[in-house]
């Protein structure tokens, strides 16, 4: 199913061959005509999607044409750059979390994010999950919320016995997993993640693909791709954006990622995915 | 810009050209297996036999190449279906080119006896009807032509009736004993022609999925009652 010439795209009803579901089809995040500018430039324009519970979303798009912008707006971290401005509505459970009232804070505490680079605090791996749930004023009790954060995150046999440890000291893709397991502890609903293999080896790359999997019964996960391969394998709706020619990011289509990647509606799509535009 | 991904795409078309190399060789094989029956050529039919090896080299030749490209280039849409319908060509063609083989080596079987000119005739027809089928198919192929790979399944049906009918040219022989032991195994040979017709057909499909990403069967009146 393909963006009308607004970006106006509804929900794909299903993803083909998957078990039919029971009960309403509910989305945890939607962007209605949602447009970001930096200053007097638009970044992105009317972007409407819907983000389904529990279903793992890849955003993917040549480089410039505003990922990480609708990512940012999905937590308000765009509120950190003094010159965006988010128009539009962006409902979290069908409320805008741009309304006036609504605390970032507490926003970015239910959707979490998951960065690029690993970057995890210079205290120990301990610390590190605990932080943000010590922050939040968590009152029960700390070391079990440390050890499912980190069995959740598929870090925990690797580092039982060294919690006091550096989290600086651990590898590459452990340490993505400790920002994985640190973003988790302070249960979030929706974990946004913007390229986060990106400075992974292949196989590092390939567990985390696999943690996405295993986190998606608990979470909603939206992620940012620049690896092709790597929203076709780790997702189950794939949004492709590009550029326009004032250079602001639309949704050119959006559909489960198995269609998208066989039978693609637009042409578009189909240059970019099969790498012919240009 | 340039194209990101030209060599890729270079390699398909690559890969395309030698398919469409093999399809030739298939095709003038079947040619060749009707001429040799036809003429009685027993040096012709060996030929076309030992030709069939040439079909399959090619047949090893694209499908590791087939093989590396998946495993190096991963393609997705238009190239994903793209390089389904040439391992379904591949496939195809090289039975087609097993289907020579079985003319070729009854004709040899067959050697030095008297002959039936109603069947030799209507034998020629089929290989007359079967081989366009299988250039139509191809360019359809090359073209990306749904309009023409329509055609095949059209083309199809004379050779269909020509088969069906041999049955009752073959008992016509049923007095002379001679006559009659030569023209069973050519109910084979008219089999392995309908197979080659079908085999076209099934190219044309390929055309279609390729095209649109939804595999269609084409409508193919009266074989139905024949076992694949
Ligand atoms: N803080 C900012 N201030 C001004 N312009 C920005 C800012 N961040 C991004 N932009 C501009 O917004 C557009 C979209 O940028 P964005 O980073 O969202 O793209 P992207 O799709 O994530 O690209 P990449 O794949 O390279 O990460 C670009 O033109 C970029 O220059
Ligand atoms: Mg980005």
């Amino acid at each position: 199913m393909a963006a009308d010439d607004r970006g106006i795209v509804i929900a794909p009803a299903g993803v083909p061959g998957s078990v039919e579901e029971t009960g309403p089809v509910t989305h945890a995040m939607e962007t209605v005509d949602m447009s970001v500018s930096y200053g007097s430039f638009r970044a992105v324009k009317n972007v409407s999607l819907q983000f389904r519970d529990h279903q793992i979303t890849a955003l993917i798009g040549p480089s410039g044409c505003g990922k990480s912008t609708v990512l940012r707006a999905f937590n308000r971290m765009n509120d950190l750059i003094p010159t965006s401005r988010v128009e539009g509505r962006v409902l979290f459970h069908g409320a805008d979390i741009y309304e006036e009232s609504v605390d970032p804070v507490e926003v970015r505490r239910r959707v979490g994010m998951v960065f690029q680079k690993p970057n995890p605090f210079p205290k120990s791996i301990y610390d590190n999950v605990a932080w943000g749930a010590k922050v939040n004023g968590y009152k029960g009790n700390m070391d079990d919320l440390v050890e499912q954060s980190l069995r959740q995150a598929a870090l925990w046999d690797e580092v039982d016995d060294k919690l006091d440890q550096s989290g600086l000291s651990l590898s590459g893709g452990q340490q993505q997993r400790l920002c994985i397991a640190r973003t988790i502890a302070v249960k979030p609903e929706i974990i946004l993640m913007d390229e986060p293999t990106s400075a992974l080896d292949p196989i590092a790359t390939l567990r985390i693909e696999e943690l996405i999997q295993e986190l998606k019964q608990r979470y909603t996960i939206i992620i940012v791709t620049h690896n092709m391969q790597q929203a076709a394998r780790a997702s189950d709706f794939t949004a492709f954006l590009n550029m326009d020619q004032d250079r602001a990011g639309r949704v050119i289509e959006f559909e489960a990622t198995a269609e998208l990647f066989t039978r693609p509606a637009k042409k578009e799509t189909e240059d970019y995915i099969t790498g012919r535009f240009g | 810009m340039t194209a990101p991904r030209r060599h890729f795409h270079e390699e398909l078309r690559t890969i395309e050209q030698q398919l469409v190399l093999m399809a030739g060789m298939a095709e003038r094989a079947v040619g060749r297996a009707v001429d040799a029956l036809v003429r009685n050529d027993i040096a012709l039919a060996a030929e076309v036999v030992a030709d069939d090896q040439l079909i399959d080299e090619k047949y090893l030749l694209i499908h590791e190449k087939w093989l590396e490209t998946m495993a190096l280039q991963t393609p997705v849409a238009i190239d994903l279906r793209l390089m389904s319908s040439v391992l379904h060509l591949l496939v195809t063609l090289e039975r087609m080119g097993d289907q020579a083989t079985n003319i070729a080596k009854i004709v040899k079987s067959i050697e030095g006896h008297a002959r039936e000119p109603v069947i030799l005739e209507h034998l020629r027809e089929m290989g007359d009807l079967v081989q366009p089928m299988v250039r139509t198919a191809m360019e359809a192929f090359v073209q990306r032509d749904f309009a023409l790979a329509l055609r095949v399944p059209e083309m199809d049906e004379p050779v269909n009736r020509l088969n069906r009918s041999m049955t009752n040219d073959v008992a016509r022989c049923a007095p002379d004993q001679e006559v009659l032991e030569w023209a069973v195994p050519m109910l084979m040979v008219s089999r392995a022609l309908e197979r080659v017709g079908d085999q076209a057909v099934d190219i044309a499909e390929q055309v279609a999925f390729l095209l649109t990403g939804e595999f269609q069967e084409f409508t193919r009146p009266d074989t139905e009652s024949y076992d694949h």
